[in-house]
């Protein structure tokens, strides 16, 4: 929406634009001291890491012009966060971020900065500086929830939206969680955080699923760490926005713990994702499985970093990356670069990429069945997908991830 | 009035430029099966693949009708449509789209909406049963890590769903064990038999007279370096068994020279 003309903006970011927000709503649950700092590191650090050479990306991170940018909403209705359930059971917390030191300042300090190393990463940092949004979500030891609990993050009128969502796991405990990034006007610009930390033998399945809409840019940074013999299912699927940024780093910690990372993107129009992931093995006797699906049809572009380090103290571990990118027209383009670190003796790691196109001899198998070959094509492509959909957690969000899928394909092929 | 029938006359394809079929005449009836036998490389998946339009195969010259509708013009969902049908020698694998859902969009879209979904199920079951197939079947993604007996006796099954008017079985049954073979048999033969106005006609693409003992055929064509070089009854089968191939490639030179 647009904003009072004799309201005063503070455009950019900049110390003046912080010092607005920070007077508009207070420093919340991070302490003022640290946001400046964060800013700080933003400024600082280089944006070369982001940069995209070699061919002509469409968005380059390094380029980023914030300028125009609106940090905070100064009529205080800057995005909507939506939390269920209302009530959480005993022994769970769900909380706005903002209010999470004030509330639940024991919890709250033993989680928070555990899994992030934002020291030296200039996205995370700028998402700390600015954080307007958020919601914290711990579980207390042995806790077994059984309903998902749904956060939706969604930018409103012409301020940005920073949210920092903060989820621990207490010990033996378990739940199901669902982060949704949906909506956003025209230049919507979201930058966000996500820190999980899944304490010894806690289970923990994190879905994100991006949704936002066509000229929206999201830049998201998530990092886990996980305790001995703790568990994570972490799905992403990167459907929505114009420029899409998604990196994500699981530190497993102590032995026996366990990380499944899924990630799906699919860049159609002028749409680009870039996605990184990133496990590290830190201890031996750990495992961890990255499957990545991607597809680009029409103009979209993609690119895909996978990395697995496997750090000299991890003895044992046993890692797995499967990266398949699907290119449904001549002008996408998906970028799949997997990396193997490993700095260990005796460990298992597997890494597989394929890059390539429909196969004529599946689509003559299903046109030789009477389906046209433009249905074919969405049911194979649809198929591609599959592998990663199974994934997610709920049949409900599964059928919900094919259906954007599906739409997205129906968009892109004429009827034969 | 329509000639009933899938008539082909003259027909030549030819693959990346190099000519497989040097002018192919077959006539398949309703209601009758023909073997077609030739040793490897003959040309007898390149007709079947010419038939049904994989585009990889040119046709050169020529014509091919079902039913008095030529079909050398249309896209291959067209063709099954109009009531051909392929069990593929090597069936394509499709990972991440179920059995279950593929059957069902394969007879949606040559039967549209004569099968309500119980119905589907119902029908689905039978005929996985006739074919000794186990249920468990229909979840897993199509030709996804089946073996080989796996994938042909779901071709089968496809053949059941989608009852066409006409299907063209290419070395169906090489690779299966003798009860498969039995099970495909009876399948093709309960087809045959059904009513006279919906009775399939069968082209059965085979190196071995072994299949041959299970469905009887009208008419044995032998094919050799894409000709027809013989036509006849059920008792050709029987000359290949004893003296294979050669005599007839005698022939060819023969009548070359």
């Amino acid at each position: 929406m647009a904003l009072l003309s004799n309201e005063p903006i503070a455009r950019g970011i900049s110390e003046a634009a912080l010092a607005a927000s920070i007077e508009r709503s207070g420093e919340g649950s991070i302490p003022v001291r640290a946001r400046y700092e964060a800013l700080a590191r933003f400024a600082a650090l280089p944006a070369s890491e982001f940069a995209r050479p070699g061919r002509s990306w469409k968005h380059d991170l390094a380029k980023l012009d914030f300028s125009a940018l609106v940090p905070f909403d100064p009529q205080g209705h800057a995005a909507h966060n939506g939390i269920a359930p209302a009530l959480p059971p005993a022994g769970v917390t769900v909380e706005p971020f903002s209010r999470a030191r004030a509330d639940h300042r024991a919890a709250f300090e033993a989680a928070f900065g555990r899994a992030l190393d934002a020291g030296d990463d200039k996205f995370a940092s700028l998402a700390v500086a600015f954080q307007n949004q958020g919601t914290f979500v711990d579980l207390a030891a042995g806790v077994q929830l059984d309903v998902p609990i749904v956060l939706s993050y969604e930018a409103r009128g012409d301020a940005a939206c920073f949210p920092y969502t903060l989820v621990h796991v207490g010990v033996g405990a378990r739940a199901t969680v669902l982060e949704r990034l949906e909506g956003g006007p025209a230049g919507a610009f979201y930058c966000g955080l996500t820190e999980i930390v899944v304490e010894e033998r806690g289970r923990l399945a994190y879905a994100v699923v991006q949704r936002t809409g066509s000229q929206a840019r999201t830049i998201f940074t998530r990092r886990a760490s996980l305790a001995a013999d703790a568990t994570l299912e972490l799905a992403v699927a990167e459907l929505g926005g114009e420029h899409a940024v998604s990196r994500i780093r699981v530190a497993e910690n102590a032995a026996g713990s366990s990380a499944a990372l899924t990630a799906l993107f699919f860049s159609d129009g002028r749409q680009h994702v870039d996605l990184a992931t990133e496990i590290v093995h830190v201890m031996g006797n750990t495992q961890s499985q990255t499957h990545v699906r991607s597809a680009g049809t029409d103009h979209g572009q993609g690119r895909y970093f996978g990395n697995i380090k496997i750090l000299a103290s991890a003895h044992g571990a046993d890692a797995l990356l499967r990266d398949n990118a699907l290119l449904l027209s001549p002008d996408a383009h998906i970028d799949s670069v997997p990396a193997l670190e490993i700095a260990a003796n005796d460990v298992k790691a597997f890494h597989g990429a394929t890059v390539g196109a429909i196969s004529e001899d599946e689509l003559f198998y299903a046109q030789s069945r009477g389906i046209t070959r433009a249905d074919a094509e969405r049911m194979i492509a649809l198929g591609f997908f599959e592998p990663a959909v199974v994934r997610f957690p709920g049949e409900g969000l599964r059928d919900e991830l094919r259906a954007s899928l599906a739409a997205k394909l129906s968009q892109r092929i004429a009827p034969a | 009035m329509t000639q009933r029938g899938l008539r082909i006359s003259g027909l030549r394809a030819a693959v990346e430029g190099k000519e497989i079929l040097k002018g192919i005449d077959l006539q398949l009836e309703p209601g009758s099966i023909h073997a077609l036998m030739g040793p490897n490389g003959s040309g007898k998946s390149t007709l079947a693949f010419s038939l049904t339009g994989h585009p990889s195969y040119e046709v050169t010259a020529g014509s091919a009708t079902l039913d008095g509708l030529d079909i050398l013009g249309l896209a291959p969902d067209k063709r099954a449509k109009a009531g051909l049908f392929l069990s593929f020698q090597y069936p394509a694998a499709i990972p991440g789209v179920s059995v279950a859902n593929f059957v069902r969009a394969a007879r949606q879209a040559v039967r549209p909406d004569d099968l309500p979904p119980a119905k589907f199920r119902q029908l689905i079951y039978s005929q996985l049963d006739a074919l000794d197939m186990d249920h468990a079947l229909l979840p897993r993604y199509l030709n996804d890590g089946f073996s080989g007996g796996e994938k042909k006796r779901l071709e089968m099954l496809q053949l059941a769903m989608l009852q066409p008017k006409y299907a063209i079985l290419d070395e169906t049954d090489s690779g299966l064990d003798v009860d498969a073979l039995r099970a495909v048999g009876s399948s093709v033969n309960a087809q045959r038999a059904t009513a006279q106005d919906d009775a399939a006609g069968f082209l059965i693409i085979t190196h071995y007279p072994r299949i041959l003992q299970y469905v009887r055929p009208d008419a044995v064509h032998i094919m050799i370096d894409g000709r027809i070089v013989q036509s006849g009854g059920p008792e050709l089968a029987d000359v290949i068994e004893r003296d294979g191939y050669d005599a007839f490639r005698e022939e060819v030179a023969g009548g070359v020279a």
